[in-house]
């Protein structure tokens, strides 16, 4: 049972970092229909921001809300002045943009702060090596509690942000029905570039988390980050904020269990595939995922 | 240019016939002149490029004309390199005789993950696809199968076999004749794809594959076979994608988990160039992958010497900044033509150059149909001509 809780508990820790990402896959789905393949790209690049504040002098934690702040400001431009004006044009050209992007964005990062030795990244939460609770026989680190609590945290208020506001009111119009809600009034145009910016934020804030787990930022800090989000994501059905969420948190769990039950066969290289695979096994019984909606089409 | 007016002429007439042959000489032409007058580092760029156009046309057919999204291309790449390695390395087969075996191999591979896409569709299969291009590096790396793929350290020094003695190439000798050999063969294998796409596209298949991207229900209503021709077009697709992997090994002799365009990166490179060079068009994927090609090697040389306008812009960056310009390029690209080189190059000519269909000898002039203004969604209709 020790070890169960264990791999649960981590399952649990590093499954947030993969809801906190899938949600902002999925607040850019919503808004504009689009998946943002630079998702990740650009929660690295806000990890990066984060570092170069707090090497500066800033306080890690101001660092990373300015990050934040940051995220936002890319991700709303990016929807405004590049993504935006070739969707009209054709229905490729948005991933073209997306990879484009994740290209450049991932370039950049090296060119600026590549060459030196990777940056050592101070974690938002006491990581010394006795900073943990023991409970049910596992181990819980500060540092996975922390990572867990504020991503929960985040995801709460994303949730009152989306139910109470009029701001999230306005957005879930938007998602629901563009025309309409423009007809009531809405801005839509400034609410789908405030959805790219909340999701780059969000992203900002789980590179930022990533990073203080590794120890260090990186230009490749978030691609598996991405993989396992976009995975989450679609499990959870794309347009489903809880479904993300929740799926997020289960293939944390799962790849752990499986990765820690059965080191032979799975063992550390193989827990990507393991969960990609159980997805896989999903998708074909809930083609729109666990969450989603399906779509009816009309011929 | 006041007054210009475009010349018009009949689709299939004598002018039209001029300017396709006209056009074809070109590109042959050209074909002939790299392997024979450039140096040997020129001959392998445009072998790159091959290795790109074919997985490009492969993956045109499947998105482009059907309509289903595929990230997992890089594994049927894949399969094609690691079958030719194994049975060349392992099992002593020629090089020659592996291609066909890796592409059955990976028609069947691509028929098993085109299963999904019979109930799966849109960014959904983008993702089920996906996990199929992340699995096949892990797969082929994992320590269970490393009697069989090498595990991470794959293959190093696949045999190379003697040339054949081919009259029209030659004496071909040393490492400059292998990259003759090599550009010959991939210009064999794309010329042979482009053949059979265009059969394929311009045949009651290619319509239905049309259909199914358009209207789903409605293709199933007018009698198309959802279910047959989804699986097929990606069984096709996988077999196409995995010959360009079979070169790649007889080329280098070299794969590993990390050979370029194995892993999910490849994907998503085959799918730019597809887009770049404009989807669901025949000449798309070669215009992209030349195009991509170009963008590549100038960005890198050009950034690795330092000098010029590049050098000069990015001397503060650390690392090489080819793959920013790159980013950059694809950005600027989709703004000029968003569907592509070919929608682009097809816009330019129709100001120049306008092809009507043949009048039908029943009708009138004034009940003529109209000239398809909609060229650039349809393809088929209008190719040729108006390219060069």
């Amino acid at each position: 049972m020790d070890r169960f809780f264990q791999y649960l508990f981590d399952g649990l820790s590093v499954g947030a970092i993969y809801s906190l990402l899938a949600l902002s896959i999925v607040v850019v789905f919503r808004g504009s229909g689009h998946l943002n393949f630079a998702q990740g790209e650009m929660a690295m690049f806000c990890a990066f921001v984060t570092w170069q504040l707090q090497d500066w002098g800033i306080p890690l934690w101001i660092a990373t809300v300015l990050s934040m702040g940051f995220g936002f400001l890319m991700g709303a431009g990016s929807e405004y002045f590049l993504v935006r004006p070739v969707a009209k044009k054709s229905p490729y050209s948005v991933f073209v943009v997306t990879i484009a992007l994740f290209l450049f964005l991932n370039s950049l990062a090296s060119a600026i702060w590549g060459a030196l030795p990777q940056e050592v990244m101070p974690s938002l939460f006491p990581d010394a090596p006795d900073d943990f609770l023991k409970l049910f026989g596992a181990t819980w680190r500060y540092e996975s509690i922390g990572v867990l609590v504020v991503a929960l945290a985040l995801m709460g208020l994303l949730f009152l942000l989306f139910s109470k506001t009029r701001f999230g009111l306005a957005m879930r119009g938007v998602a629901s029905n563009p025309e309409s809600s423009r007809l009531v009034g809405i801005r839509t145009s400034a609410i789908l570039a405030a959805s790219w910016g909340l999701a780059a934020a969000l992203g900002a804030l789980a590179g930022t988390l990533v990073a203080g787990r590794t120890g260090d930022v990186q230009p490749s800090l978030m691609f598996t980050f991405f993989v396992y989000a976009a995975a989450a994501a679609t499990l959870g059905g794309l347009d489903s904020l809880v479904g993300a969420v929740i799926s997020g948190l289960a293939i944390g769990v799962v790849e752990n269990m499986a990765a820690g039950y059965a080191p032979g066969w799975i063992g550390q290289e193989m827990r990507l595939s393991v969960a990609l695979l159980a997805i896989f096994v999903v998708l074909l019984s809930r083609p729109s995922g666990l969450f989603g909606s399906a779509k009816v089409e009309r011929v | 240019m006041a007054g210009f007016r475009p010349l018009t002429i009949r689709e299939n007439g004598a002018a039209h016939w001029a300017i396709r042959l006209a056009f074809l000489a070109a590109v042959a032409a050209y074909a002939v002149y790299i392997p024979t007058k450039t140096a040997t580092g020129t001959v392998g760029q445009f072998t790159d490029a091959f290795l790109l156009i074919i997985p490009a046309m492969a993956l045109n057919l499947v998105l482009g004309y059907t309509g289903l999204v595929s990230l997992g291309h890089s594994a049927f790449f894949g399969i094609g390199a690691y079958t030719t390695a194994i049975l060349v390395q392992d099992h002593g087969w020629g090089h020659g005789l592996t291609f066909p075996a890796a592409a059955a191999v990976a028609f069947v591979v691509g028929c098993v993950v085109a299963l999904p896409a019979l109930r799966i569709k849109g960014t959904y299969l983008a993702l089920v696809t996906l996990a199929v291009g992340v699995l096949f590096p892990t797969l082929v790396r994992w320590k269970k199968l490393e009697w069989l793929t090498g595990g991470s350290s794959g293959f190093d020094g696949v045999r190379y076999d003697e040339l054949p003695e081919l009259p029209l190439l030659g004496e071909l000798k040393g490492r400059d004749g292998r990259a003759v050999f090599m550009y010959w063969l991939g210009l064999l294998l794309v010329v042979i794809v482009f053949l059979v796409c265009r059969g394929i596209v311009r045949s009651r298949v290619g319509r239905a594959l049309i259909a199914v991207r358009d209207n789903e229900t409605a293709a199933a209503v007018m009698g198309v076979n959802l279910a047959a021709t989804k699986t097929l077009v990606f069984g096709f697709s996988a077999a196409t994608c995995a010959l360009a992997g079979s070169l790649s090994t007889a080329r280098t002799g070299v794969v590993t988990p990390e050979t370029t365009y194995l892993t999910l990166l490849g994907s998503i490179v085959f799918l730019l160039v597809m887009v770049v060079g404009g989807p669901a068009s025949l000449w798309g994927p070669i215009l992209g992958g030349l195009l991509y090609m170009w963008i590549d090697t100038t960005t890198r040389e050009s950034s690795a010497s330092g000098e010029g306008f590049i050098g000069w812009l990015f001397g503060w960056a650390d690392t090489s900044p080819a793959t920013m310009i790159l980013g950059v390029a694809l950005i600027v690209l989709m703004f000029v033509a968003p569907y592509g080189l070919v929608g682009l190059l097809r816009r330019l000519g129709r100001r120049f150059v306008v092809v009507v269909p043949a009048p039908v000898v029943a009708m009138s002039a004034s009940e003529r149909p109209p000239v398809a203004s909609a060229a650039e969604r349809q393809p088929a209709a209008t190719s040729g001509g108006e390219e060069p």
